[in-house]
């Protein structure tokens, strides 16, 4: 870009969705460019009948609504396309934007953008489109890269196989086999042809499970040639072929050995676990590992490769509702593995209980090293001589949660409080208060205790309660009303300015609380439509799933609320996969600096959507 | 507009006399771009600025004496209504058959092979006086630009033409020596003014981007001063 217009075009090409062009395209837009200088207090596209696209370069804009309250505010850098339609002949409420700061402008018409990106549609589309259906491509494109990044689909089997295999020729006997099996620490040997054949073909395979249940389980010599045990018509891949693939090949035929082959010729050999290692720590392994610790402290060092394991997650570009669901399960891998070695410690319950976890690790949305949420309810066959078994046993699993990295919940929500280590007619009591009497600690307490789900024990203890809840709430218009109200307090802010955030009351803030701005509402909002619907699902997506297209939700508005929560939720993982492999303690604080230009956008978009539902709602009680 | 109105213009305060000059230049022109420029008249000097068509210029050049150095380059944007509009600009080279001294070099960027691609003088102040005809010239410092355009006129047409004039810097200078306070006379370079107005940094010593960087001093200079409907004529040079 070696003329007069150097500098504006690397400035326009800093800018979304402008980032993505060529640069000769940058060039053809850069020409279409008028500039013009606003003072402070002026009126923006005022005595102009044209549709068009401004672009900040310097200065301060602000977008108010007919009520005179701030909806956003653009910077340099920032485009407005808030007079930008796609129909000139429609005519468009005018929008009322102000000049906070002498501002250098940049207008192009969009006549001329839509001549210009005629086979660009995409650029187009993002200037036009509503910011839901920004967001919803945004998240269509992280979905599938999600699924292509999945490292074992990427890998070549090439780079993978070990070489050269251990083989032993047919003519060999079995006692051969074993000792040659031993000296090379192999539970396994590829079976070749005779030395006489010229090429190296592999005919079949023999185990150590072979040996074991062919040869000596059935009192056959050892003496006897291999090809006597050895596997025939053996399964084979060929090096072209993904890891993917030899997963699913080993997965589907039950063997944990597959030899690769080139050109029928045998070059390698795979395992599951080399597998397994490829693919990192992953979830199933997690929790066999668990199953299989004898002690507290072998749990805690278990526990010590969760972060890894949320690392690697978020690195491989998997969703937050993955990454939480995942963590979650092997909270309750851990958990319950703690509740085992209590029984065993204390002996057999005296009744029947189960063990709850509330909050996040209910809704299966936890991250690595949040705190414990949990509770008891006890059958209420329970006797006062049996409180003691109760209470040992919340300690024993509370402290052996804390020795994970589980801290011990502030708010004390947890099974070792008496309060919520109670009988199930008990905390049916709890429940129908809460509803009938909605006060604020009240209402508190049912946003926690309203994300419930049995970890352990006796999951109709749970259900019952839950039966008669949701016919309690589902008509208690009441409860709904102050449950939204109190809910619709954390509100999203309106976007960013320069390098800050803005709040709805025009204020910047450094940073932006990833949880209460923006994951929290929206778990709010799903928890009260579900119980104004009835519907029994704990996990956010899974709630406004089911209650998509009822008189709570549209089915338009539910897709785009989950949009916004898997983007916010990916924006949090990410965040905290960077915190977890800096060594410091991850938290829910962005920073709009760590974020591009693009991903605010779609940020931006995102708080919209909260805010549109969070307004309905207000509408609605 | 007919005779008898461009006679009675003419005879307007100073800038009657500038189109008056015009006109008399136009009859002993010879034919060609600078007849045809000529040919044109300035605009009235009442327009308020908001309506004056103005051809924001610059010129780099091998030094500051229009008489022995040369014209490198040239570029320019047009602005009008307030709006500079980057697709009516202009920027080229001008091969001016010379080797480039080194020190120069480092100025304005222009290398010796960059020059050879260059067009000829003549093909580029032709572009230049189609372009500025019936429009008011707008530059950053005003003697560079005026002595060297007039100085090619002279070598191509054997004619020194007059045009109307816009100085950024006289501009800011008229402000400055208002309030009486002694200032640094490099205040009042394009690119310290630039900041103080709180305008994006600019890579000096291209032309067409002084030009343009020149354009949007002058709209914040007037923005400033709410200066929108201020007559041309107390704009002037």
């Amino acid at each position: 870009m070696n003329n007069g217009l150097s500098e504006i075009q690397h400035f326009i090409a800093t800018v979304p969705p402008f980032n993505e062009l060529s640069e000769k395209m940058i060039v053809k837009l850069s020409q279409t460019i008028n500039i013009s200088y606003l003072r402070q207090e002026n009126l923006l596209h005022k005595n102009q009948t044209e549709a068009m696209l401004y672009i900040v370069r310097t200065g301060a804009l602000a977008h108010f609504n007919d009520q005179n309250e701030l909806q956003e505010k653009y910077g340099e850098g920032d485009i407005c396309a808030l007079f930008c339609y796609q129909n000139s002949n429609v005519k468009h409420k005018s929008a009322n934007v102000k000049v906070e700061e002498d501002c250098l402008l940049y207008s192009i018409s969009c006549q001329q953008l839509q001549l210009i990106f005629t086979d660009q549609p995409q650029i187009l589309d993002f200037i036009l489109r509503s910011g839901s259906k920004r967001l919803s491509n945004k998240m269509t494109q992280l979905n599938e890269e999600a699924v292509l990044s999945s490292s074992l689909m990427n890998t070549p089997l090439t780079s993978f196989y070990k070489s050269p295999v251990a083989s032993i020729t047919a003519d060999k006997n079995i006692q051969q086999a074993a000792i040659k099996m031993t000296e090379l620490g192999f539970s396994c040997l590829i079976v070749l042809a005779d030395k006489n054949t010229l090429n190296e073909r592999p005919i079949g395979i023999v185990t150590d499970k072979d040996i074991r249940q062919r040869c000596v389980a059935q009192g056959l010599s050892f003496n006897n040639v291999i090809s006597d045990i050895m596997t025939r018509d053996m399964t084979t891949i060929d090096c072209e072929c993904s890891a993917y693939d030899a997963l699913i090949s080993m997965t589907t035929q039950h063997i944990h050995h597959l030899p690769v082959t080139k050109n029928n010729q045998l070059v390698g050999m795979v395992t599951v676990t080399d597998l397994m290692n490829q693919e990192g720590l992953n979830a199933v392994n997690f929790a066999s590992i668990i199953h299989k610790a004898n002690s507290v402290d072998e749990l805690a060092s278990i526990s010590k490769m969760l972060p890894k394991l949320q690392i690697r997650m978020a690195k491989l570009g998997s969703t937050a509702d993955h990454v939480g669901k995942t963590i979650s399960a092997i909270t309750m891998a851990f958990t319950i593995r703690l509740i085992k070695m209590a029984e065993k410690k204390l002996g057999q319950a005296p009744v029947s209980y189960a063990w709850l976890a509330a909050g996040s690790q209910a809704r299966q949305e936890q991250f690595a090293h949040s705190d414990q949420d949990n509770a008891l309810i006890i059958s209420d066959k329970m006797q006062p001589q049996h409180q003691s078994w109760f209470t040992d046993l919340a300690h024993f699993v509370s402290d052996g949660l804390a020795a994970c990295g589980f801290i011990y919940c502030p708010g004390n929500v947890m099974a070792t409080n008496t309060k919520w280590r109670q009988p199930q007619s008990v905390w049916q009591h709890y429940f129908s208060q809460w509803v009938t009497v909605p006060e604020p600690k009240a209402l508190m307490h049912a946003s926690i205790f309203f994300d419930l789900n049995t970890i352990y024990g006796d999951e109709s203890l749970l259900q019952q309660i839950r039966t008669k809840m949701l016919v309690e709430t589902k008509s208690n218009t009441l409860f709904l009303a102050h449950l939204s109200k109190n809910a619709l307090q954390l509100k999203p802010p309106l976007g960013f300015f320069r390098d800050f955030v803005l709040t709805q009351n025009g204020n910047n803030e450094a940073s932006l609380d990833l949880k209460h701005n923006g994951i929290a509402p929206i778990v709010d909002l799903a928890r009260i439509y579900a119980l104004a619907e009835g519907v029994s699902a704990v996990n956010t997506i899974e709630r406004i799933k089911q209650v998509a297209g009822s008189p709570s939700l549209t089915k338009s508005s539910a897709a785009n609320l989950i949009d916004a929560f898997e983007f916010l939720g990916l924006l949090r993982s990410s965040h905290q996969a960077k915190q977890l492999q800096a060594g410091t303690q991850p938290d829910n604080y962005l920073h709009p600096k760590e974020i591009s230009r693009l991903e605010r956008e779609h940020l931006k978009d995102a708080f919209k959507v909260v805010k549109t539902l969070q307004k309905a709602r207000q509408v609605v009680y | 507009m007919g005779m008898f109105n461009r006679l009675l213009s003419s005879y307007v305060g100073f800038f009657g006399s500038i189109n008056a000059k015009r006109q008399r230049l136009y009859n002993n022109a010879p034919k060609g771009a600078l007849k045809d420029f000529l040919a044109v008249p300035f605009p009235q000097p009442s327009t308020p600025f908001e309506q004056v068509p103005i051809l924001a210029v610059d010129f780099e050049t091998t030094g500051l004496n229009a008489v022995n150095d040369k014209l490198l380059s040239v570029g320019y944007v047009n602005m009008q209504n307030k709006q500079i509009k980057l697709g009516q600009s202009y920027h080229q080279v001008i091969n001016t058959g010379q080797k480039l001294k080194t020190d120069n070099v480092l100025i304005h960027r222009i290398t010796d092979a960059q020059q050879a691609q260059g067009e000829p003088l003549e093909t580029v102040v032709e572009n230049l006086l189609q372009a500025l005809a019936g429009k008011v010239m707008l530059v950053h410092f005003a003697r560079i630009e005026r002595q060297f355009l007039q100085q090619a006129c002279l070598e191509l047409y054997g004619l020194a033409p007059v045009f109307p004039i816009i100085d950024t810097l006289a501009l800011a200078k008229r402000r400055l020596d208002k309030r009486d306070i002694a200032y640094d006379p490099s205040e009042l370079r394009l690119a310290n003014l630039r900041t103080h107005y709180h305008l994006p940094n600019h890579f000096a010593h291209n032309a067409l981007n002084d030009a343009v960087a020149t354009a949007e001093l002058l709209l914040a200079q007037l923005s400033d001063q709410h200066q929108e409907k201020t007559p041309l004529k107390a704009l002037l040079f």
